[in-house]
């Protein structure tokens, strides 16, 4: 018998493992002398002010405790309750709002980016005069700062002077009077579509570079057989893309639902009840209102649904990141 | 072999010949020397030039006593984040400008001096009204935690010429509520002026950082309060205050208020008056000294010649109010250079300092006597001197911050609904609804305090 059989389903013994673990550690010295620099940095710039942050969403931290800092009066799980379940809190009321609205801002933005990207994607990959000129202008938006977009957008939707609604009423007709987009219930659209053109170029961009490795003789091959354009895209593109789209949507999630800055830059730190999000109440609570405690604690159940959204994408799309 | 070591250690000899003297000689030059001292100022936009405006009062502190001023602009959208910032990590500048009403809340951060032991050099109390004096104290805690630096009043802002055209009388026009409205009203009729149209009113919504200073005035006249004579419970829900915030709200649906100023900050409905977009506006004393300088290009030549100041209206109760607000100085504890920055808080305060000061930016001096000074220039320097007296702020506790920060949300919720783009629609009962809302998490935030 080998020893590979002889060896197999038995427990390693200790002094073995030992021994591999320091054969592993001298062959990989250099390798994380490498690396440390980057892990100190990790532990000291998120892990530990990380974990700073959770232990807050137990104090009872505010404006008169805040000298005492980690020293101020515990408080369990209230904080948490106060925001869950105290109807009388008006804190509460801010939440729920807040939390509706970043469900919303999210599924529309991802979505919209990532079918926008595919698309624009789609074209950009044929061959057409401009076509380096097409790509490289598609890049523009994404080079902007996110606060630079905020208030080019604030300036834009404005309703008597905004070029939107010039374009919108006085130059096109499209429609006959200049809607409101900064207040009401269109302030949700002020924040999404700027969203969306500044992270839009990004997602083209990968989805390009994606669309360009697939062998064209397997559309050659469909389109021999008859398939046409719709079911050349269902059944090739789709399939050989969806890691890309699995990664997209992943971090499109994250960073919709912690966008702060378009929000914040074009409402200032009251966002109207439709454009606040979760972001800007966390904001709000913690440095204008000074309850640091609950801004803190909607950070930890924020930080939580995150995780169960990592877990759930990877049972999802695991399979299409490992046959990649 | 010998030499070529003899020749190594000569070399040594020779290098360290040289480098020992340049290490040593300049800390011997810097003990010989007295360090420059430089001071870090930060201030706020208190007009179109602030730093080089602030620079220049400073310039002669700087010449007599050696000590350089660094001044920095923090902008007003920024500044409470900032100072907060410095005050709890102690990197902070030497002294900073803050809003009077934000004064209590930036001493409790417990990042500031006191200065009881040092304002007894510029005159005390004495030196000061009663009501600007009071925005350096903190209720609940001894002390003296920044010194006044220029006032301000809101009042009313109006186009003469419009008004003239309206066929309006300027000393009656604004005298009441009801006076109020009319005017606006008949401002409506006249749509233009020299081809430009002219809305009646404006005001700034839910991205102005002095929303309520606005509208406070109203609540004020309607006999209502932003918190109870104790400071512990929030009655801006009283039905006076309703009254007053929907007196205020009620110009919308009546056709007298522009609507897209809403959706502007406080600097661009600013600029919609001076560009002559509004007739009538509420704004503070800096705006008048813009109009007669050259480099602010925001007016328009005809809105220039026609500005017009008059007092708040009267409200129900018979009495006119209005905010007075301002800015303070406060001296940071982190600062190395405490004695130098209180020389430079010493100077500020000087009479003829702070009357060059207030030219400049369009404020009002602090002290009393060149506040006095200052209000007998003309007519529409007397209405913000007569502003100033008859001015109301808010209780000097800490949670005022916040407090006034859910006033405002809650405000711009009203005025919003008005514009009919609230979620409900614009009711009294919608605006008394909003107000006990704004009650109950202003009671939240008092709380904290015990």
């Amino acid at each position: 018998m080998s020893e590979s059989v002889v060896t197999e389903g038995l427990p390693v013994p200790a002094s073995s493992r030992r021994t591999r673990l320091l054969r592993s550690w001298r062959r990989n010295r250099f390798a994380y002398a490498l690396i440390a620099p980057a892990v100190v940095f990790m532990v000291l710039v998120h892990l530990i002010p990380t974990a700073a942050g959770i232990y807050v969403a137990f104090l009872d931290l505010n404006l008169f405790t805040f000298a005492l800092l980690f020293h101020a009066p515990r408080v369990g799980l209230q904080n948490f309750q106060d925001l869950l379940f105290d109807a009388e809190n008006p804190i509460r009321s801010g939440f729920t709002g807040a939390v509706e609205n970043t469900i919303f801002y999210t599924v529309v933005t991802v979505g919209v980016t990532l079918v926008l990207g595919i698309a624009i994607a789609q074209l950009l990959n044929r061959n057409f005069p401009g076509q380096r000129l097409a790509r490289t202008l598609m890049l523009a938006p994404w080079v902007v700062p996110s606060f630079v977009v905020a208030v080019l957008w604030q300036f834009m939707w404005q309703s008597d002077s905004g070029i939107i609604n010039k374009v919108l009423v006085d130059y096109t007709h499209i429609l006959d009077d200049k809607p409101v987009w900064l207040l009401g219930e269109n302030t949700m659209w002020a924040i999404i579509i700027p969203t969306i053109w500044r992270g839009l170029p990004f997602v083209v961009l990968i989805f390009l570079a994606g669309l360009q490795t697939i062998p064209k003789e397997l559309y050659e091959a469909a389109a021999i057989d008859g398939a046409g354009a719709w079911r050349r895209f269902r059944h090739i593109t789709l399939p050989l893309m969806k890691p890309l789209i699995a990664i997209q949507l992943l971090f499109g999630v994250i960073w919709s639902v912690y966008q702060f800055a378009v929000p914040y830059v074009m409402f200032g730190v009251n966002p109207p009840p439709d454009a606040d999000l979760l972001m800007t109440l966390i904001v709000r609570q913690s440095f204008t209102n000074q309850l640091f405690g609950y801004g803190a604690a909607i950070s930890v159940m924020l930080m939580l649904v995150m995780f169960a959204w990592v877990v759930v994408w990877y049972r999802i799309f695991r399979r299409d990141l490992v046959t990649a | 072999m010998r030499s070529r070591l003899n020749g190594k250690r000569r070399l040594l000899l020779a290098f360290a010949v040289a480098i020992i003297p340049l290490t040593i000689l300049p800390a011997a030059m810097a003990r010989t020397e007295a360090p420059a001292v430089t001071l870090k100022l930060w201030i706020m936009n208190n007009g179109p030039e602030p730093v080089k405006d602030t620079e220049r009062i400073v310039a002669p502190f700087e010449r007599s006593t050696g000590i350089d001023v660094d001044v920095e602009l923090v902008g007003w959208d920024v500044q409470y984040q900032r100072i907060t910032n410095a005050a709890i990590s102690g990197e902070s500048p030497d002294v900073t400008q803050a809003g009077t009403t934000q004064v209590p809340y930036f001493a409790a951060l417990r990042g500031f001096e006191n200065l009881q032991s040092r304002v007894g050099q510029i005159g005390g109390k004495a030196a000061y009204a009663p009501g600007v004096w009071s925005t350096t104290q903190v209720v609940g805690r001894s002390g003296t935690w920044s010194v006044p630096w220029f006032t301000e009043a809101r009042t009313i802002y109006y186009r003469k010429d419009v008004l003239r055209r309206a066929g309006v009388n300027p000393k009656t026009a604004f005298k009441s509520w009801a006076a109020f409205t009319r005017t606006l009203q008949r401002i409506r009729r006249v749509k233009s002026i020299n081809g430009k149209p002219i809305a009646p009113f404006g005001q700034p919504g839910r991205v102005a950082w002095d929303l309520v200073h606005h509208i406070m005035p109203f609540v004020w006249g309607a006999g209502g309060r932003e918190l109870s004579a104790n400071n512990k419970q929030s009655t801006i829900a009283s039905p006076q205050a309703v009254t007053g915030v929907k007196y205020f709200a009620d110009l919308i649906p009546k056709g007298v208020f522009l609507k897209s100023s809403l959706e502007r900050n406080a600097p661009q409905v600013e600029e919609q008056f001076k560009g002559g977009r509004i007739a009538v506006w509420i704004g503070g004393p800096w705006v008048l000294a813009t109009a007669k300088r050259t480099d602010d290009e925001a007016w328009d030549a005809t809105a220039r010649r026609n500005v017009g100041v008059a007092q708040m209206p009267v409200g129900p109760t018979g009495k006119f109010y209005t905010f007075v607000g301002g800015s303070n100085l406060m001296l940071f504890r982190y600062s190395k250079h405490k004695n130098e920055a209180w020389q430079l808080i010493r100077y500020l305060s000087r009479n003829d300092t702070q009357l060059d000061y207030a030219r400049l930016m369009g404020m009002f001096p602090a002290r009393l006597a060149p506040q006095k000074a200052t209000g007998k220039a003309n007519a529409n320097q007397a209405a913000f001197y007569q502003a100033i007296t008859h001015g109301r702020s808010y209780a000097p506790i800490p949670q005022w911050g916040p407090v006034e920060n859910v006033y405002k949300a809650r405000f711009a919720n009203i005025l919003e609904q008005a514009a009919g783009k609230g979620s409900k629609p614009y009711t009294r009962a919608n605006v008394a609804s909003e107000l006990r809302a704004a009650a109950r998490e202003a009671n939240k935030l008092l709380a904290q305090g015990g």
